[in-house]
C-alpha cells in the first residue's frame, strides 16, 4: 500500500494528511482497572465520547471497556505497558500501524466530513465520535477548532482517501 | 391546440433577452432562459410529446409539474442520456437534446399504437389471462421489447453524483408561503431551520403571480438565517426523521466531453437530512376530468394553463374550453381571461346550486359535460350534453384546448410516509391530513389550506410551535371552495382515462370491481392504475372514488393507497452517490500490496480481501499457476502473505472460561505456548467460524480466526460477553491489521528461515507443531505459530504490520537458494483440499453442524458447556440422514467434479442426496480432488455416486480423507 505523502490532499481550506508519527493503542480495563488504567497513564479516562489531551497524548474515549492512547512518543507505550504487568483488569495492546491516523485541517474540514457519511460524525472539540464514513467505522476526535484526527482501520486506508479525494474534486 | 407566447409582462418566470436553442426529435427549435422543456414545447406549438405506455396513443403535455403522466423524455447524449424526464421538470439549457419515449419509428407515427386499434384486447389484467399457452417464454421477448418508456444508456454515466448529510431543528420542504412563513417563524424563534423547494426560485403559485407578500417574505427568510435550498425535491421520509432530497445542479453551458480526462461534472447532489421536525408544505394537485378521449394532446389541467400563461408567457391555445366540477375552475377561468386568452366556455358538472364561484365574460353551462372530443391527435372540438335532468341543450363546441379542473388533491405523500392518517372532506372532495404525523406537520395547500392568508396565519403557528418544543396546531381546510367527488361522465362512448400513463380508463376500474376486486391496494395492482413513474399523482383519487361508485361505497370507505418514497423519480446515480468504480464497495488490502504487484501477483476479491489468487508466470493461466505454485510448496517451500488471518487478543482473568464457552475444543487447558485448533459454533449448533487459539498468557489468549470470519467472530464474542456471560471479565481486542502474517510452507520452509535469520528456538526440532513463540528479528516483534493449513510444515510468522514488507523481502533475497516461491489463495485451496480440511463457507453453510464436517467425537469428548451444544440434541441434529463432509474422487480418475455438482441417484430435479463443495485438480496426484456433503456420507465409503452437473454426470467414488499425507507426516518433514 502507497504510504507516501501523494495520498495527501492540499488545497485552498482544507489539508488532509496521513500522519504516521502518532502511535496509537487500546487501553482495555474493567470496571475496577479504569482507575488503575487513569493513574498509570497520569489522567483520569475521558467519559463516554470524550477526547482529553494529557502530558502522553490523546485519550479517546471508544466504548464502555476501551479507551485509545495516541501519542507522538512511542517509547511511552512500553513504560504504560510495563506498568501494568501483573494487573489483570486492565490490557494494553498497541495498535500502531493497524490504525492509520489522517489529519484534517482547515475551514471545510467539516464540510468534508458531512460529505463522507453524517455531521454527526463531526465532532465539537474535546469529542471522540466513531461512526460510518464512507461506508467505514471510522473515529472521529477533535482537540481543537478547526483539526479533526481520523482513526481508520489501515485495511480501509485506501478506500476512506479515495472517497476524500473524490469529494474535494468536486469542491 | 396552437400554443404562442404572450407578450410581456407575461411571463414572469422567463428572461425574454436570453434566447436558447434545443433540439426535441431531431427538430432545432428556441425558448427562453427560465423556460421548462415543456414550456418552451407549448410555445412552439408542439403537442405531440409522447406515447401512452400500454395503447401507444399519442400524448401531449398534460401538466406543469412532478405530477405529469404524459410528456416524459429522454433527455441528454450517450452516457449522460437519463430517461423519462418530465418535460415539466426539465429546464431548459442551451443546446439540450430531448427525444420522445415509447414509439418507433417517430411519435407522429408510432407502428405500437397498433395496440390502440386492439384496445378492447387488453383490458386491465389481460396479462394475467394470456400468454398461458404455450409458455410464458415464447411472448416474453416482444413483450420486453415493447415495455418500458424511456431507454437507460448503454454507455458509462460521465458525470459524478455526491451524498451530503445534515441536520436541522426544523425542515421545511416547499418554498410556497405557507412554507416560507413556517420557516420564517421557526428561524425567528431560534431554530436551526432548512428550507428545501423543487423549484429554481421561491413563493410557489404566489411567486410567479407576482404577489407582493412574496418578495418581502423571501427577504424575511434571509434575514432570518434559513438554509434555503432550491431544486431541491424530497423524495423520501424515513424513520427517525431522516428526509432524503434530491438537488439537481445548474450544469455549465459547455459540458465536457465523455471520455475527456475533465471526468465530468456533478450533476446531483443527494442530502440526508435528520430533523427534529419537518414541515411539509408541499402543496396540492389538481385533480382531472374524465371524459372519452380525456388524453389528447390538448387536454390539460386548468391549474397548469394558468401558470404557462403567467410564468412562461405561453398561452397553451386559442380557443379553450373549461371542464369543471369545482370552484377553483373559475378562478382559472378569470386568471386566462386577464392573461388575454380566449375561454369560450366553462362546462360545469354541477348545477348553480352547489356551485359556488362566478367568473364575468365567459359562458357557463351548469349540469353538463363533455361526451365526445373531436380529433384524431389534437382537439378540433368537444361535444356538450347535459349530465343532470335540467341541464343544458347538446351543442358542439369549436376548440384547440380543454382544460380539466376536478379540484385538488393535497400532496399528502410526506403525511403518509411519516406515518399520518388522512380523512375525506365531503365538500371539497379531497383526502387530508388527519392531525400531524409522528415528526412531520402540514401547512398550506397540503393540509387543505388553499386561502394564502389563511395558509400564512397556520404556518406561522406551526413554525413558532416547533422552535419551542409545542404541538404544532391543528389545520382547517379552507379556501378552495366546493368540488363534486365524481369527475367522470355516464352514458358515453369512448375511453374516459383515469390513469394517462398507463392507459387505465374507467371501464378497467369497472371490471376490477366486477372480479370482485375491492381493496384499492388490489384495484392498484390488478389495473397498474397509480403504479407508473408518475406514481398516480393525477389519477389516485379518480380511481378511488370510481371504485367506490362501483362497490357502493363512498371514497372514506375506499381509502386510499400507502403512498411510498421515493415521491418522483430519482436517477440510479444519485442513490449510488460516489459507490462507483474503486468505491464501489470498501476493499480491505494487504500491507505489502506493492511486494505482490512486483512479484506479478493476479488480484482477486476473497470475501472482503483483495489479495494475490496466484502469480502467474508469463504463459500460465490461473490454474496453473496455481497448480505450480502447489506443487512448488508441496516439494520445497512457499511464501504466502496471510495478513487477512483474523487476529484476536482475549485478555482478561476468565479469558479460558470464557473460550471454552466459544469453542467446541477446550481452550483452558492450553499451557503458555500451546495451541489449539477449535470450531466456533452459534448458539443453534451451527458451524460459524474455526480456528487457532494459542496462550500467551495466564490470561491472555491470541486467536486465530478466518479471514473472512474475523467481524462475525468479533461480535459473536462481544454479543455473549456483553448479553449472556456479563460476569465474565474478559478484553476481545482485534488486531488483524496491527499484526500481518507472512506464512511459509513446505519442506525447505525452516531452511529458508534460518537463512532469513531467524534463530534455532524455531526450528522444527525445538518447536513443536501447534505451538507458539514469541520472539524477536533484529528487534522486530514476532509471534511465530507452527500450523498448517497445506499440510506441509508451516510457519505462521506474525509481525508488527508495517514489517511484513520487510520479512517478505528478506525472505524472498534468500528465495533462489530454496527455489522459494510465493503462493496465492488459489493455490492454498488446492493443498487445503488434497488434506480434507474444511474450508468455513465454502464446505459449509447455514446448516452444517459440527457431527456434518467430523467433529462429532470432539462434541462427545467435551463435558463442560458451550454455546449451541444444547442445540445438537434437537432431533434435527441427530437425523442419522444428515448430509456429511466426505471425499469424492471420479471414477476415471481424470473428470474433474464441478463444485456446486448434485448427487443423486438420477438426473435432477430428483431428490439430491448432497453436492460437491470443493474440487481441484491435484498436482501431486496428477488426478481431481473433491471434498461434498453427502447423505449419511461418513457410512458410504468405498460407495459409486452419481455426480450431476448442467446435464452432464460424472461417476465418483466415495473415498477416505486425506487423499495425501494420511499419517502427517509432511508436517514435520523437514529437508
Amino acid at each position: 500500500m502507497n504510504t507516501s505523502t501523494e495520498l495527501n490532499v492540499e488545497m485552498a481550506g482544507l489539508s488532509v494528511s496521513l500522519d504516521r508519527s502518532l502511535s496509537v493503542a487500546s487501553l482495555r480495563h474493567f470496571a475496577a482497572g479504569a482507575g488503575f488504567a487513569g493513574d498509570i497513564i497520569g489522567a483520569p479516562l475521558p467519559e463516554r465520547l470524550q477526547a482529553v489531551a494529557v502530558a502522553s497524548g490523546i485519550l479517546a474515549w471508544r466504548s464502555p471497556t476501551e479507551t485509545l492512547v495516541v501519542s507522538q512518543d512511542a517509547g511511552r507505550f512500553a513504560a504504560l505497558e510495563a506498568g501494568l504487568v501483573g494487573r489483570t483488569d486492565v490490557s494494553f495492546v498497541d495498535q500502531t500501524g493497524g490504525i492509520w491516523i489522517w489529519r484534517i485541517t482547515g475551514e471545510r474540514a467539516s464540510e468534508v466530513l458531512a460529505r463522507l457519511g453524517a455531521t454527526s460524525a463531526i465532532p465539537a472539540v474535546g469529542h471522540a465520535l466513531t461512526s460510518r464514513l464512507a461506508e467505514l467505522t471510522v473515529m472521529a476526535l477533535c482537540m481543537r477548532a478547526g483539526e479533526i484526527l481520523l482513526l481508520v482501520d489501515r485495511v480501509y486506508s485506501a478506500h476512506l482517501m479515495g472517497w476524500v479525494r473524490e469529494t474535494v474534486a468536486d469542491f | 391546440m396552437s400554443g404562442k407566447r404572450l407578450d410581456a409582462p407575461h411571463g414572469s418566470r422567463i428572461e425574454r433577452t436570453r434566447r436558447l436553442s434545443f433540439e426535441f426529435n431531431g427538430a432545432p427549435l428556441t425558448g427562453f432562459a427560465g423556460d421548462t422543456l415543456a414550456s418552451a414545447l407549448l410555445a412552439n406549438g408542439v403537442q405531440r410529446v409522447g406515447r401512452s405506455f400500454k395503447l401507444h396513443r399519442p400524448r401531449g403535455i398534460f401538466s406543469c409539474g412532478v405530477e405529469e403522466p404524459s410528456a416524459l423524455v429522454d433527455v441528454g447524449v450517450g452516457g449522460r442520456r437519463t430517461p423519462n424526464q418530465r418535460a415539466t421538470l426539465v429546464e431548459l439549457q442551451e443546446g439540450l437534446t430531448a427525444v420522445s419515449v415509447n414509439c418507433w419509428p417517430s411519435v407522429g407515427f408510432d407502428l405500437g399504437a397498433i395496440n390502440s386499434k386492439m384496445s378492447a384486447l387488453l383490458p386491465a389484467g389481460f396479462y394475467y389471462k394470456t400468454f398461458k399457452w404455450p409458455n410464458w417464454h415464447v411472448f416474453e421477448p416482444a413483450i420486453r421489447r415493447m415495455a418500458g418508456l424511456g431507454r437507460a444508456s448503454g454507455e458509462l454515466d460521465p458525470d459524478r453524483y455526491e451524498e451530503v448529510a445534515a441536520t436541522a431543528d426544523v425542515l421545511v420542504v416547499g418554498g410556497g408561503i405557507a412554507g416560507l412563513t413556517a420557516a420564517v417563524s421557526a428561524a425567528t424563534a431560534g431554530a436551526r431551520t432548512v428550507l428545501l423547494t423543487s423549484g429554481a426560485s421561491l413563493g410557489g403559485s404566489l411567486g410567479w403571480r407576482g404577489d407582493t407578500r412574496v418578495e418581502e417574505l423571501v427577504a424575511r427568510v434571509e434575514r432570518a438565517g434559513v438554509q434555503i435550498l432550491t431544486r431541491t425535491m424530497a423524495f423520501g421520509v424515513y424513520d427517525h426523521g431522516l428526509v432524503c432530497a434530491r438537488e439537481t445542479l445548474p450544469q455549465p453551458a459547455t459540458l465536457p466531453q465523455p471520455g475527456l480526462s475533465a471526468g465530468g461534472v456533478l450533476r446531483e447532489r443527494l442530502w440526508k437530512i435528520r430533523a427534529r421536525h419537518i414541515v411539509a408544505a408541499a402543496g396540492a394537485f389538481e385533480r382531472p376530468m374524465l371524459f372519452p378521449n380525456n388524453d389528447l394532446p390538448g387536454v390539460m389541467l386548468a391549474g397548469a394553463v394558468d401558470k404557462y400563461a403567467h410564468a412562461y408567457g405561453v398561452a397553451c391555445g386559442e380557443r379553450v374550453v373549461i371542464a369543471a366540477n369545482s370552484d377553483s375552475a373559475y378562478r382559472v377561468a378569470e386568471s386566462l381571461r386577464a392573461a388575454g386568452v380566449n375561454v369560450t366556455a366553462l362546462i360545469d358538472r354541477r348545477l348553480p346550486v352547489d356551485i359556488g364561484a362566478t367568473v364575468a365574460g365567459v359562458r357557463v353551462l351548469t349540469g353538463a359535460g363533455i361526451a365526445k372530443v373531436s380529433g384524431s391527435r389534437a382537439v378540433k372540438s368537444c361535444r356538450i350534453i347535459a349530465t343532470e335532468s335540467d341541464g343544458v341543450p347538446a351543442e358542439t363546441l369549436e376548440c384547440d384546448l380543454i382544460l380539466s379542473a376536478g379540484g385538488h388533491a393535497p400532496a399528502v405523500h410526506l403525511h403518509s410516509q411519516a406515518g399520518g392518517k388522512l380523512t375525506w372532506v365531503e365538500e371539497s372532495a379531497m383526502f387530508v391530513p388527519d392531525g400531524s404525523a409522528p415528526g412531520l406537520s402540514s401547512v398550506g395547500a397540503c393540509a387543505g389550506i388553499f386561502d394564502p392568508a389563511a395558509a400564512m396565519e397556520h404556518a406561522d403557528a406551526v413554525g413558532r410551535a416547533l422552535a419551542s418544543g409545542r404541538a404544532p396546531p391543528p389545520a382547517t381546510v379552507r379556501g378552495i371552495g366546493r368540488s363534486l367527488a365524481a369527475t367522470h361522465v355516464h352514458g358515453v362512448v369512448g375511453k374516459q382515462f383515469v390513469d394517462l400513463q398507463n392507459d387505465v380508463a374507467m371501464g378497467d376500474v369497472g371490471l376490477a370491481a366486477q372480479e370482485n376486486y375491492r381493496s384499492v391496494e388490489h384495484l392498484k395492482r390488478y389495473t397498474t392504475t397509480g403504479m407508473g413513474t408518475d406514481q398516480g399523482k393525477t389519477s389516485n383519487i379518480n380511481a378511488l372514488v370510481l371504485m367506490g361508485e362501483f362497490t357502493g361505497r363512498e371514497p372514506a370507505e375506499v381509502g386510499t393507497t400507502k403512498f411510498r418514497p421515493p415521491f418522483a423519480p430519482v436517477t440510479l446515480g444519485l442513490l449510488v452517490g460516489r459507490r462507483v468504480g474503486s468505491l464501489y464497495r470498501p476493499l480491505k488490502r494487504l500491507p505489502a500490496d506493492r511486494w505482490h504487484e512486483e512479484r506479478g501477483a493476479l488480484f482477486e476479491q476473497f470475501g472482503s480481501w483483495y489479495r494475490p489468487a496466484a502469480y502467474p508466470l508469463p504463459g500460465e493461466t490461473l490454474q496453473t499457476a496455481a497448480q505450480r505454485e502447489a506443487l512448488g510448496v508441496r516439494r520445497r517451500v512457499g511464501i504466502l502473505d496471510g495478513s487477512p488471518l483474523g487476529k484476536l487478543e482475549i485478555f482478561g482473568p476468565d479469558a479460558a472460561a470464557f473460550l471454552d464457552l466459544m469453542y467446541v475444543g477446550t481452550m483452558s487447558t492450553l499451557a503458555v505456548g500451546q495451541a489449539r485448533y477449535g470450531v466456533l459454533l452459534n448458539e443453534n449448533g451451527i458451524v460459524m467460524d474455526d480456528g487457532i487459539v494459542a496462550r500467551l498468557g495466564e490470561h491472555h489468549f491470541w486467536v486465530n480466526t478466518t479471514s473472512a470470519g474475523v467481524e462475525r467472530t468479533t461480535a459473536a464474542f462481544e454479543e455473549w460477553l456483553q448479553c449472556e456471560y456479563t460476569s465474565l471479565r474478559v478484553a476481545v481486542t482485534s488486531v488483524t491489521s496491527r499484526w500481518g502474517n507472512v506464512t511459509v510452507a513446505g519442506p525447505a520452509a525452516w531452511k529458508l528461515l534460518a537463512a532469513g535469520g531467524f534463530d534455532a528456538s524455531f526450528a522444527p526440532q525445538t518447536m513443536k507443531h501447534m505451538t507458539l513463540r514469541s520472539g524477536a528479528l533484529d528487534g522486530v516483534p514476532l509471534r511465530v505459530l507452527r500450523a498448517s493449513f497445506s499440510g506441509e510444515l508451516g510457519y505462521e510468522i506474525n509481525v508488527p504490520v508495517d514489517h511484513v514488507e520487510e520479512l517478505l523481502q528478506r525472505l524472498w533475497s534468500h528465495a533462489a537458494e530454496f527455489d522459494a516461491i510465493p503462493y496465492g489463495i488459489e493455490a492454498l485451496e488446492i493443498m487445503r483440499t488434497e488434506k480434507g480440511f474444511i474450508h468455513i463457507g465454502t464446505d459449509t453453510d447455514g446448516t452444517t453442524l459440527p457431527g456434518d464436517v467430523g467433529f462429532a467425537r470432539a462434541v462427545d469428548r467435551k463435558r463442560a458447556n458451550f454455546v449451541g451444544r444444547r442445540s445438537l440434541l434437537r432431533p434435527a441434529a441427530l437425523d442419522p440422514n444428515r448430509a456429511q463432509l466426505v471425499a469424492l474422487s471420479p471414477s476415471d480418475g481424470r473428470t474433474q467434479l464441478p463444485v456446486g455438482a448434485q448427487i443423486a441417484a438420477a438426473m435432477p430435479p430428483t431428490q439430491t442426496e448432497g453436492h460437491v463443495t470443493s474440487s481441484y485438480m491435484s498436482p501431486s496426484l496428477g488426478a481431481p480432488v473433491a471434498l461434498g456433503m453427502l447423505v449419511r456420507g461418513s457410512a458410504r465409503l468405498g460407495e459409486r455416486v452419481r455426480v450431476h452437473h448442467l446435464g452432464t454426470t460424472i461417476e465418483a467414488v466415495v473415498v477416505k480423507a486425506p487423499f495425501i499425507d494420511p499419517t502427517g507426516a509432511l508436517l514435520s518433514a523437514a529437508t
